[in-house]
Formats: structure tokens, C-alpha cells, sequence
């Protein structure tokens, strides 16, 4: 009976959606190469809130450059946050299990990659809410064992710090702990994103507005 | 001429290169009804669309010559056409469903699935540790399910009106020999091995597979985790013992590496019922009270393709009572040690071209030595099972299984009193022989057809069973199943030792199920006939040395069961419903003529609730158990087995509360309202000057029981929130 109830660690995480804005290529005065505009235009599908459309071109960017982990990282990141309320149960499964395909494509391609990390934990997450008392015991210690893993990868990265920091809150509202450590958390990861931009084009990036909404709700 | 055509060519040829081609069509499905949401695009390029609400797409491509148009959607078969680029406009194209999806039909005769793995689960795997009346014993759950009948002395599966021996268990598909402690008359066993192990466990009722025989009813499968989360410690302390467990996960070095990562489970328990007889003492009068130390250690690698695991499982049991009897006013001394010591190793790996293997192999040492008053009895037994088998995946449509088996028991007995001693024994190998192909003609139509081939050394006897079920989905969320089966199984030891060359006990299985299930709500009901033949029958009341036995007995078992689970209706609130009405009658053992056997219900009714209170951080558990009487011989009016106790009830409650997200506090109940139930009668066995034979009720141990327990999981991964508020 030792675990009996650790499903009770069930709870909402909130998704950041990294990279859903899309970055100024400062750096092309040259045409864009297809690669970045297809990129582009699949930021900009899924700006328009044509999210399915929006994986479909990453999907196909994914076929085409099959070296390359971002396509099938945004996949799976789409069919993960869509995953969210999602009711119907067939539905549901069909979503994940194919963001799950993209993750295990994205991970061959970049293994140890502490952002497929986070969506992975993010996929755990969506099948907790969709039926904590079913998931949560299995998922739930599946999604701390990777944000704790991610963290020891990279421990500066500001988009686990936030990602795990969220997935704590939920867990310590429900147990009403208290959640300074995690608002500090969440703070840590803000002045990272200042001085750890991301650089490099089409990478996940940090969402500072979601950042501070979730400090506004949970940290007064 | 010749300029004139380079002329042309030249002027044109920048057109061509730069124009564009529409690529155009619609995507319907089957019916004809348009799929929304496609990807449609050129294998290997960036240009593709997505399907409109009518299923229409419409891209323009600057590649010439000959593509791979490839479109995609989730449960559909990936649609794929290769042709030149101009020919690729107003395309109609019909999408084959994928019978890979949830959609497909299942073949759910006579099976009861728990856990993730399943596509359609009746059980949670946190049922068996939260339904009031199993006190975390996967065995005790699996009793609330329909098909079972409650026989509250002896704790074990009792299945469509088949004995408890008839229903066999696998740990990852290897058969587990001796899978109950062991315990004093009118005390339910349970199962030895911890259900944390578990994440698959699928009960069948009937009609199973031909990978599996040595069963005449029932056979219950149990997977064990193919890889923990994490590390962590588990600590239990208990009303009635200990337990420490000890997690410990090893990852793999890099991606590339042969060693895809390794772990270790270790876990111990001790039991000790003293304290708890002290407080409660209940009817038995115990000399030295139920103790029992246990350890289970489970190692798992991980390769590239492939996956070990070895478990292994040590018990040790101990207790010693004076047991009332209605012919010796003193009672009887019966005094018990058991040893047991089981381990399960196990290889599988995919091969190339859709092949798979799966080898594998059990071993089980069970010492028992008991005394019963001046008798003693040794026992020992040396089982194994050996299985290699292989799969493959011709296509989605039609998968192949086959493979080999070996099972060896050799059992000694050593029997000693004053007057008499013998030694028993027999050497007893089954080789065996399946093949079993699964054939899914669409997603409503689902046929599976296999055989398995028995040579039993003993009886140097062959046999041949042929399985079949077939499954059809008559509307979006039900299904009818109907399942058929020849089984054969030995005699049990306490019958082989006597008699070692019987025949193979053989039943026949026919199973109608209707099942719905849909929106966290599922409903069953099945019926099913069940023909017995060469069953054991003998001509004294306990069997012995000078016994004659034959295979002369046969049986029948009708029934419905009927299950209902509704996890939707009542916010927070989850309950199942089952209920089982059983026909059965045999003549065996000693039988003078047909009857219903004394372990066979005609009624079942388990109700099962659930409710979570979220300011409470506490789950409110309920079960209430109620079964009709069962037979027993009046020896003081004529008739076998004519008469039938009063009907059982009991309602159990239990709470865990949620101290924090790895410390529980569990409590539970029972038989709460201490219903008096009477599991049968003792008569004497002479009668006394008026011809009248005295009798005695069979009542439990003790009407209630009682437990509270306290767990704490330590996670090593969860140290940030956990580790500080300790």
C-alpha cells in the first residue's frame, strides 16, 4: 500500500507555450531558406490560431529535414497543449500517442535535451488531467523524476526552472503547503531569461508574460 | 525549323521552370465522409496543405516529375501515392481506417483487463489497494468482479463454479506455482506477491488463450513493471507488521550505449498477527500466532531492443494453533513452517521484419512441514515452467504467436505418526506445444484463432485444445464477443501423490459477452456454459493410500454475470457493481451423485464505491459483499449436499487520508456491522445414543477485521517538496 495515494499528487500544470512567438531573424538581410520559412510559417499558422494546421507543416518540416529536432519537438508540443481539456478519451490517446511519436523522433535526434524533457513531463501531465485518479500514481512521479532530471542537465535553463516550478504549485496548493520556494523559483527563472536569451532561431524560448501571470495568481 | 523549335523551347522553358503546379483532390473515408484536419503534402518537400471541413486540400508546388504525395491523420492508415506532380489534381482519395486505433474492436470474452495497458480496463491498478474489503490484496479485488464466488474461509479465486485449484497465475507469462500463503482452516489466504510490482493485471473468466493451459477455469496474468520511475523508499508501518522497499534506478549512459539502463527493487515485509490477537482475539486459540517474513527483489536491464527481468520472491510462514473439531473436545494441534522461494526470468526483444521473441522461465522451492497432533508431514516441491515463444506482425490485419513450454513439478511426502509412515511422490512433465493467430478483418470485426498441444508424461497421455473467440462491434461503443475452448489440467498433487498415472481433467467453454463502454462508464453481461468430463472421483472420503481413483467424474457450470462501472455520473464519486448467477452441479471426488459444490454460490453481489473528498484530501471507501448460501451435507436428514447455509453479507469501509503527497494514512474496516456469517457445518462423526450426529457451525477466525497503517514514500526526485517537510 506504500504508494496508495500518491496519485493524489494530481494537479493542473498550465502550460508555457515556448516558441508559439515567433523570433525576429535579425540576422537575415539574405532570403530566408526554406527551412526558415517554413518555420516561419507554421509560427505564423499557429499565431493565427490554426494550431492543427500549424503541426501539419511542422510535421512535413520534420519529414524533410530528418536531422534536424525542432519540427518534431513543436509536434508534439502542439498535440501536448491541445491534449489539455480534451474529453473524449479516444481522442485524447490518439493525440498523445502521436506526440509521443514526435518526442521519441526529437529525443533520438537530440538525446538529454532537457525542453523535450519538459513536454514529455508535459504529456504525463495532460493524461493526470484528464483522469488523476487513473494516471496520477503512474504519471505523476514519471513527470517530477523528469523535471529533476532536466534541472541536472541544465540548471539554469529559465524554461524548466518555470515548467517545474508550476508543475510544484499544483502540488502544493492541493496539499496546502506553502509556495514561496517555487515564486522564488519562478523569479530565478525571469533574471535567467534576461541573461541566458536564447540565441539561436526557432529555439523554445521563454515566456515571460505567462511567467508573470502565474507569479500575479499565485504569489501575492 | 530546328531554331524555330529552340526558339519555342527557350521561350518557354522559364515558365516551366518557374511555374507552379496545383496539387488538388479531397479526402474522404470509407463512408464517404470527408476527413478534416489531413496533412497532405510531397514525401521529403515543404509543400503540403491541410484538409478543409470538406475533406478538400489545394497547394502549389514548384517540383516537376515524379513524388510521393503522402496524407496523414490520426487513426487512418498513412495514405501514399507516387506519380508525376501534373497528374496530381482533383484527386479523390478514400482513407482506410487504422485498426491499430481505440475505435478497433476487442475480444473481451470471458476477460476482465486492469490497468493502463488495455484498451478497455475494468480496473484501475489503485483498485486493488483501495477497494474496502481486498486490505491491498490484488486476490480480494479480483473477488468483487462478476464470476467469482465468495468463499470467505479460503481467500482464493473461485471461478464459475470451478474449485480454486482450476484457476492458475503468470508473472509475465510464466506460470507462478504456489502463489498463496499459506494458512489455518477458516482463515483466507492471500496472494503472496506485492500488487506494486504489477502495472497489467487481466483476469480471464474463460475462454483464454492457447498460450495458456494447467487450467480448467480461470487464469489470471499479472505484468510486472518494465521500468520504475524513480529511485525512492517506501515505508509502511502497519497493525499487523512492517515493510521497508527500496527502489534504486541506474539510467543509461548515453543513447547509443548496448546498456539502455538498469534497476533494482528490493522489498521486505514482516508480519506479525500477536499484537493484534492480543486486542482482538477472535475464535481460534492460537499457540504461536500467524508470523511471516517475506522479500521480493526485482532487476530489470534495459537493452537497445530488448528487456530482462529477473524477479525473485522468498516467504517464510509460521504459526501454530489448536483448532476446535467437533470429535475432539481438546481440539486438533496443527502446527505449520513454510518455505517458499519463487523466481521468474524473463527475455524479450524485437527482431528484425516485425518478429519478436520472448524466452522465459520460473522456478519455485515450496517447503512445507506441518504437525497435526502426533502426524507429521513433510512436503516438498520443485516446480518449473520453461516457455519460449515468438511473434509476428504480418501487418495490422494479422499477427502470429507461437511457441513451446515445459512445466516440471516433482513433489515428495514424508508422513510420519506413531502407527504409520510413508514416503509419496511423483515427477510430473508437460511439454507443450501453441500457435495462435490474431485476424482483425476491420475495426468491427475481430477474429483470433489458436491451439495448444499437451503431452502429459505421467498418464503418457496427448491432448489437443482448440480456442476461438470473435469479436464484433455493433455500434460505436459496444461490441458482442463470443468465445470457445477445450481445457485440460491434472489432477492436483494432493491427488497425483496417490495416483500419479490419472488422465488430464478436461472442460469445454461456450461465452456470449455484450459489452458497452463509454465515457468512464462500461457494462457487461455475459453468459456461458461450461461442460466438465474426466474429473477426479474416488471411492474414500479423504484420500489415502489404498484409495481407488478414476477419471470418472463430470460437471457442468451455467450462468450471467453482470457488471456495471460508472466513474462519470457523480462528481469525485467512483462504483462498479457486479453481480453472478451460477448453475452448477458435478460429480467428483467422492460423490455419491450430482450436486453443487459446497464452494459454489447461486447468487454474488458485490457493490463497490469510492468517493474522494477534496477538502478532506481523503478517499471514503465502501464494499458490501453479498452472496446466497451454500450447500452442505445434513448428515441427520437424507441427502448430499442438500441443504444451503444462510446468505453471506458484509460491508467494509475504509479511508486513506492524504497527510501529504507521500505520507498516507490508511485505515479500514471489515464486516463493519459484524454480520455473523456461518461458512458451513462440522457433524460428528459417530452418532450419539439417539442416532443424531452432533454438528457445529464453521464460523471465521473472527467476524471483523480491523486494520490502520501508516505510508510514507521517500522519492529522492521529489527531494525540493518533500524532503522538507519531513
Amino acid at each position: 500500500m506504500q504508494n496508495v495515494l500518491t496519485y493524489l499528487s494530481l494537479f493542473l500544470t498550465i502550460l508555457v507555450m515556448q516558441g508559439q512567438t515567433q523570433p525576429a531573424s535579425d540576422a537575415n538581410a539574405a532570403a530566408p531558406t526554406k527551412y526558415e520559412k517554413g518555420m516561419q510559417e507554421a509560427f505564423g499558422l499557429w499565431k493565427d490560431n490554426h494550431p492543427w494546421e500549424a503541426a501539419n507543416m511542422f510535421v512535413r518540416i520534420a519529414k524533410a529535414e530528418p536531422d534536424n529536432w525542432l519540427p518534431p519537438y513543436y509536434v508534439a508540443l502542439i498535440n501536448v497543449v491541445y491534449s489539455f481539456g480534451e474529453k473524449d478519451k479516444s481522442k485524447l490517446s490518439e493525440q498523445l500517442a502521436k506526440a509521443q511519436n514526435f518526442i521519441n523522433d526529437a529525443t533520438a535526434l537530440s538525446p538529454d535535451n532537457p525542453d523535450i524533457m519538459v513536454v514529455q513531463a508535459q504529456l504525463y501531465t495532460a493524461w493526470i488531467v484528464f483522469d488523476g485518479q487513473q494516471y496520477g500514481m503512474m504519471y505523476s512521479p514519471k513527470a517530477s523524476g523528469l523535471y529533476e532530471k532536466a534541472l541536472a542537465i541544465d540548471p539554469e535553463n529559465p524554461r524548466t526552472i518555470m515548467a517545474r516550478a508550476e508543475w510544484n504549485i499544483g502540488s502544493a496548493k492541493y496539499f496546502g503547503e506553502p509556495v514561496e520556494a517555487y515564486c522564488k523559483d519562478i523569479e530565478r527563472a525571469m533574471k535567467n531569461a534576461e541573461t541566458h536569451p536564447t540565441k539561436e532561431e526557432f529555439y523554445p524560448r521563454f515566456n515571460l508574460e505567462r511567467a508573470k501571470q502565474v507569479l500575479a495568481e499565485n504569489c501575492q | 525549323m530546328k531554331k524555330s523549335v529552340l526558339y519555342f523551347l527557350f521561350g518557354i522553358l522559364p515558365s516551366l521552370l518557374f511555374s507552379q503546379t496545383v496539387i488538388s483532390g479531397v479526402v474522404k473515408d470509407n463512408k464517404g465522409i470527408p476527413v478534416m484536419g489531413a496533412n497532405v503534402y510531397l514525401e521529403g518537400t515543404y509543400d503540403g496543405s491541410t484538409t478543409d471541413d470538406l475533406g478538400k486540400f489545394k497547394f502549389e508546388t514548384f517540383e516537376v516529375g515524379k513524388h510521393t504525395l503522402l496524407i496523414s491523420y490520426v487513426s487512418f492508415e498513412p495514405y501514399k501515392m507516387t506519380d508525376d506532380v501534373g497528374k496530381m489534381n482533383n484527386l479523390s482519395i478514400t482513407m482506410r481506417e487504422d485498426v491499430n486505433s481505440l475505435e478497433t474492436v476487442t475480444i473481451s470474452a470471458g476477460t476482465f483487463s486492469a490497468g493502463d495497458n488495455s484498451k478497455i480496463s475494468v480496473l484501475k491498478p489503485l483498485d486493488i489497494v483501495t477497494t474496502a474489503s481486498a486490505v491491498g490484496d490484488f486476490v480480494g479485488a479480483l473477488q468483487t468482479l462478476p464470476g467469482t464466488s465468495t468463499v470467505a474461509e479460503d481467500g482464493r479465486l473461485f471461478v464459475r463454479g470451478g474449485d480454486a485449484d482450476e484457476t492458475q497465475v503468470f508473472i509475465d507469462d510464466i506460470r507462478v506455482f504456489t502463489p498463496y500463503s499459506p494458512t489455518a482452516l477458516n482463515v483466507p489466504t492471500r496472494g503472496r506477491y506485492s500488487p506494486f510490482l504489477f502495472d497489467g493485471i487481466t483476469f480471464s473468466t474463460g475462454g483464454y488463450s492457447a498460450e495458456y493451459g494447467q487450467a480448467l477455469s480461470s487464469v489470471l496474468l499479472l505484468n510486472t513493471i518494465d521500468e520504475p520511475t524513480n529511485d525512492k523508499t517506501d515505508i509502511s508501518i502497519m497493525s499487523v507488521g512492517l515493510g521497508l522497499g527500496q527502489t534504486k534506478k541506474w539510467e543509461s549512459p548515453s543513447a547509443e550505449s548496448w546498456n539502455q539502463g538498469r534497476s533494482l527493487s528490493v522489498n521486505a515485509a514482516y508480519i506479525n498477527l500477536a499484537p493484534y490477537i492480543a486486542i482482538f482475539p477472535g475464535r481460534n486459540d492460537w499457540k504461536k500466532p500467524f508470523e511471516a517474513f517475506s522479500g521480493e527483489a526485482v532487476f530489470r536491464q534495459k537493452f537497445k531492443d530488448g528487456l530482462l527481468k529477473i524477479y525473485s520472491a522468498y516467504e517464510n510462514t509460521d504459526f501454530e494453533l489448536i483448532q476446535e473439531d467437533i470429535n475432539y473436545p481438546d481440539g486438533i494441534r496443527f502446527k505449520l513452517n513454510n518455505q517458499n522461494f519463487y523466481t521468474n526470468t524473463s527475455y524479450s526483444r524485437l527482431l528484425k521484419n516485425g518478429w519478436g521473441l520472448f524466452a522465459g522461465g520460473s522456478y519455485t522451492l515450496n517447503k512445507t512441514k506441518v504437525e497435526i497432533d502426533e502426524a507429521d508431514i513433510k512436503d516438498g516441491q520443485n516446480s518449473a515452467d520453461l516457455k519460449l515463444k515468438f511473434k509476428k506482425h504480418f501487418s495490422n490485419h494479422f499477427k502470429l504467436n507461437f511457441g513451446i513450454e515445459q512445466l516440471l513439478t516433482d513433489f515428495t511426502e514424508d508422513y510420519r505418526e506413531t502407527s504409520l509412515s510413508a514416503k509419496l511422490g511423483f515427477n510430473n512433465n508437460i511439454t507443450a506445444a501453441f500457435t495462435e493467430a490474431d485476424i482483425i478483418f476491420s475495426r468491427k470485426l475481430a477474429l483470433k484463432l489458436g491451439v495448444r498441444g499437451e503431452y502429459a508424461q505421467l498418464a503418457n497421455e496427448f491432448s489437443i485444445s482448440p480456442r476461438a473467440s470473435f469479436a464484433y462491434k455493433t455500434a460505436e461503443n459496444s461490441q458482442i464477443s463470443v468465445a470457445y475452448g477445450d481445457f485440460f489440467q491434472q489432477a492436483e498433487n494432493e491427488i497425483l501423490k496417490f495416483d500419479s498415472a490419472l488422465q488430464s481433467q478436461h472442460a469445454q467453454h461456450y461465452i456470449i459477452n455484450y459489452q458497452y463502454a463509454a465515457n468512464n462508464r462500461i457494462f457487461r453481461v455475459e453468459v456461458y456454459w461450461k461442460s466438465y468430463s474426466d474429473l477426479v472421483s474416488y471411492n474414500d472420503s479423504i484420500p489415502n493410500l489404498n484409495t481407488q481413483f478414476s477419471n470418472m467424474g463430470s460437471g457442468y457450470a451455467k450462468g450471467l454475470d453482470w457488471f456495471w462501472r460508472d466513474n462519470e455520473s457523480i462528481r469525485n464519486f467512483d462504483y462498479w457493481i457486479s453481480y453472478s448467477f451460477l448453475d452448477t452441479k458435478r460429480e467428483y471426488k467422492n460423490y455419491p451423485t450430482q450436486a453443487t459444490p459446497p464452494f459454489a454460490n447461486k447468487h454474488n453481489l458485490s457493490v463497490v464505491g469510492k468517493y474522494w473528498i477534496e477538502d478532506w484530501r481523503s478517499q471514503i471507501g465502501f464494499s458490501y459483499q453479498f452472496a446466497s448460501g451454500r450447500p452442505y451435507t445434513d448428515w441427520n436428514s437424507p441427502g448430499f449436499l442438500e441443504k444451503k447455509t444462510k446468505s453471506y453479507n458484509s460491508i467494509s469501509l475504509n479511508w486513506a487520508y492524504l497527510i501529504s503527497s507521500q505520507k498516507i494514512l490508511y485505515a479500514s474496516v471489515n464486516n463493519v456491522f459484524a454480520f455473523r456469517n456461518v461458512n458451513g457445518y462440522q457433524y460428528a462423526n459417530t452418532p450419539d445414543a439417539n442416532g443424531y450426529f452432533a454438528s457445529r457451525e464453521l464460523l471465521p477466525a473472527s467476524d471483523q477485521f480491523f486494520m490502520i497503517g501508516f505510508f510514507w514514500t521517500i522519492s529522492q526526485n521529489s527531494k525540493d517538496n518533500q524532503l522538507k517537510n519531513l
